[in-house]
């Protein structure tokens, strides 16, 4: 499974299937690559559809609102286990671009008027089920460095700069209500300030 | 009046701010209804005792692969360096020293009272403003506590600023690292009954520390709130060589409540412990006691310092080091045992509450104990040695 296969998940079937308990996931490749590789399945869809949006447009659609505790299942999920196995959720994905270096930061947004609007979405935008919410824990976790404890940079997860805001503000919620644990600031007491005091108030 | 260099006025929404304080005194009103504790004196004098502080501290059991445990902070550097062998005891004894102060005690000290402080009255100022000024002098170098910071009300009142309002200037101009002008919600009820059953003490117990002063009311209800806790789920252990544990255990003997504490102790075979908690019991209650049992402990059971297991060598060519190694305990420790296991006993048939676990745990080990005693003697034998 090369990295590019990676770039994003067929979407309508894996959403029934994951509520369903059903655990299998599919991927398929780009976009664009997309209508030159013909499963049968996909043919059909055009054939009947009239004004409905084809099975391509759907998959691009982000209109729908995933509540955060179905993300919150399906991180601990089966499927999700099959999609990323043991990577974190942005370990495998590429930035696209020309050249030999990338652009110094990542695109704006990948989603405009409700629809995937590029063929390499980011690892947050790609997942519709990758929910940013400060009870998202385990996603969020993903993303805090280990060694420093801050959010890692979008220059090395690739996360696009509207999900980057997001996800800053949700950990900076999560810490606020407690549901991330840091390293709390070392604070020295110094004794003679509470006791001393007493003893020579008293005399 | 003058107030040293800088002064510096503010018309605070001051009006809207205590509204908000408001909020969250009434949060903690409704969270201490649950088993709240209060220390009914001042705590404050026989907490700095310097023989409880001896037996908090002993009582910690500092690790230093605890208490230098890997930390997720921003500056995570590591040096290498060459060293010789001299340098590298030093190194160590340097870092044994730093982790004494690493666990440095919270100090216990009662809560503290705002009280109203006039300094002067003066009706002609009435309705001059429709909000409060608060007055700060921010002169570099003057301690947080010693700062002047006054309120002018709008009836032309001129006062010293109740403990709420100095705290959130004072860390307007001088920031605590960590401290959140706004109290985090994790403190609330519901979010910290969330932590507690997360079994995240140390997290919110280190928050605490950094966020209250230590005689603010709201300090002592979370901090009490998480003993309470931990004493009924049992997991010491995770407080164990922190610097909350001498504070926790502080907090038991003063209440009475030790049991549970130690019955922990006497499961996990840390005898002199239980010894001396039962001691710091005898002493925070006002209660007579033989004295001496701790000079029998000292002379027989070595302080573990930690720089000692670090630097010994494994390989010993004595054989007692020998044998000790193998069973885990010498025959000072053997002798050791005995006297703490008299004093608890005497402890728990007279003033523990739950006797009858407490006399089986006893039991248990003092049986594991006497197989230890006889391999022990056996394997002097068997080498010679008498
Ligand atoms: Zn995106």
């Amino acid at each position: 499974m090369s990295v590019i296969n990676f770039a994003f998940l067929a979407r309508p079937n894996i959403f029934r299937n994951f509520l369903k308990g059903n655990t299998s996931r599919i991927f398929s490749l780009n976009t664009t690559n997309y209508s030159t590789e013909e499963p049968p399945e996909v043919q059909e869809a055009p054939e009947t559809v009239t004004r409905e949006p084809s099975e391509k447009e759907k998959a691009r659609d982000r209109t729908k609102v995933i509540p955060v505790e179905t993300s919150i299942r399906y991180l601990k999920s089966a499927a999700y286990k099959e999609t990323y196995g043991e990577y974190l959720v942005w370990e495998q994905y590429r930035r696209n671009h020309k050249g030999m270096f990338p652009p110094r930061k990542t695109r704006k947004t990948c989603i405009r008027k409700g629809m995937l609007s590029t063929g390499n979405p980011c690892p947050v935008c790609r997942d519709e089920y990758l929910v940013l919410d400060y009870r998202n824990v385990d996603l969020l976790k993903q993303f805090i460095s280990p060694q420093s404890g801050e959010v890692i940079s979008y220059s090395k997860t690739g996360v696009c700069q509207k999900r980057h805001q997001e996800l800053l503000i949700s950990v900076e919620r999560a810490r606020d209500f407690g549901y991330l644990t840091f390293d709390v600031p070392f604070r020295e007491y110094d004794y003679s300030e509470y006791y001393n005091e007493k003893n020579e108030s008293k005399k | 009046m003058s107030f040293g260099s800088n002064l510096r006025m503010f018309a605070n929404k001051a009006s809207l701010c205590c509204n908000v304080n408001k909020v969250t005194l009434e949060l903690f009103s409704r969270c201490s209804t649950v088993a709240f504790l209060q220390y009914d004196k001042d705590p404050g004098p026989s907490f700095s005792n310097p023989d409880v502080q001896k037996l908090l501290k002993s009582m910690t059991r500092v690790q230093l692969e605890k208490v230098y445990k890997k930390r997720s902070v921003s500056d995570n550097t590591v040096e290498y360096k060459f060293m010789t062998s001299e340098q590298l005891e030093k190194q160590f004894r340097k870092a044994a020293e730093r982790a004494e102060k690493l666990i440095q005690m919270p100090p216990i000290v009662k809560v503290k009272e705002d009280s109203q402080k006039v300094i002067s009255r003066d009706p002609a100022l009435t309705n001059f403003s429709n909000t409060k000024f608060v007055i700060a002098d921010i002169t570099y170098g003057v301690n947080s506590s010693d700062r002047k910071i006054l309120v002018r009300q709008t009836d032309g009142t001129l006062e010293y600023a109740p403990l709420s309002i100095r705290k959130r200037i004072n860390q307007i101009y001088f920031p605590h690292p960590g401290r959140k002008i706004r109290l985090p919600r994790m403190f609330e009820p519901e979010h910290l009954n969330r932590c507690l059953a997360n079994f995240q003490y140390e997290f919110i117990l280190d928050r605490a520390c950094v966020q209250f002063d230590p005689y603010e009311k709201e300090y002592h209800e979370i901090t009490t709130k998480v003993y309470n806790h931990i004493n009924e789920s049992k997991r010491f252990d995770d407080l164990r060589s922190t610097r909350h544990f001498g504070p926790m255990a502080f907090y038991f003997a003063w209440h009475q409540i030790i049991d549970d504490l130690l019955y922990d102790m006497i499961k996990q075979d840390y005898l002199k412990n239980g010894a001396e908690l039962v001691a710091l019991y005898y002493q925070l209650n006002g209660i007579d006691y033989d004295k001496s049992i701790h000079e029998k402990l000292e002379t027989l059971v070595q302080p573990q310092s930690t720089i000692q297991s670090v630097l010994k060598p494994k390989a010993s060519d004595d054989m007692h080091e020998e044998i000790k190694n193998a069973i885990g305990k010498s025959a000072e420790d053997f002798t050791a045992d005995d006297i703490s296991f008299e004093f608890i006993e005497t402890f728990v048939k007279t003033k523990a509450l739950k006797k009858v676990q407490l006399e089986l745990a006893l039991q248990a080990l003092r049986e594991t104990n006497d197989e230890k005693k006889k391999l022990y003697h056996g394997l002097k034998k068997a080498h010679g040695i008498s």
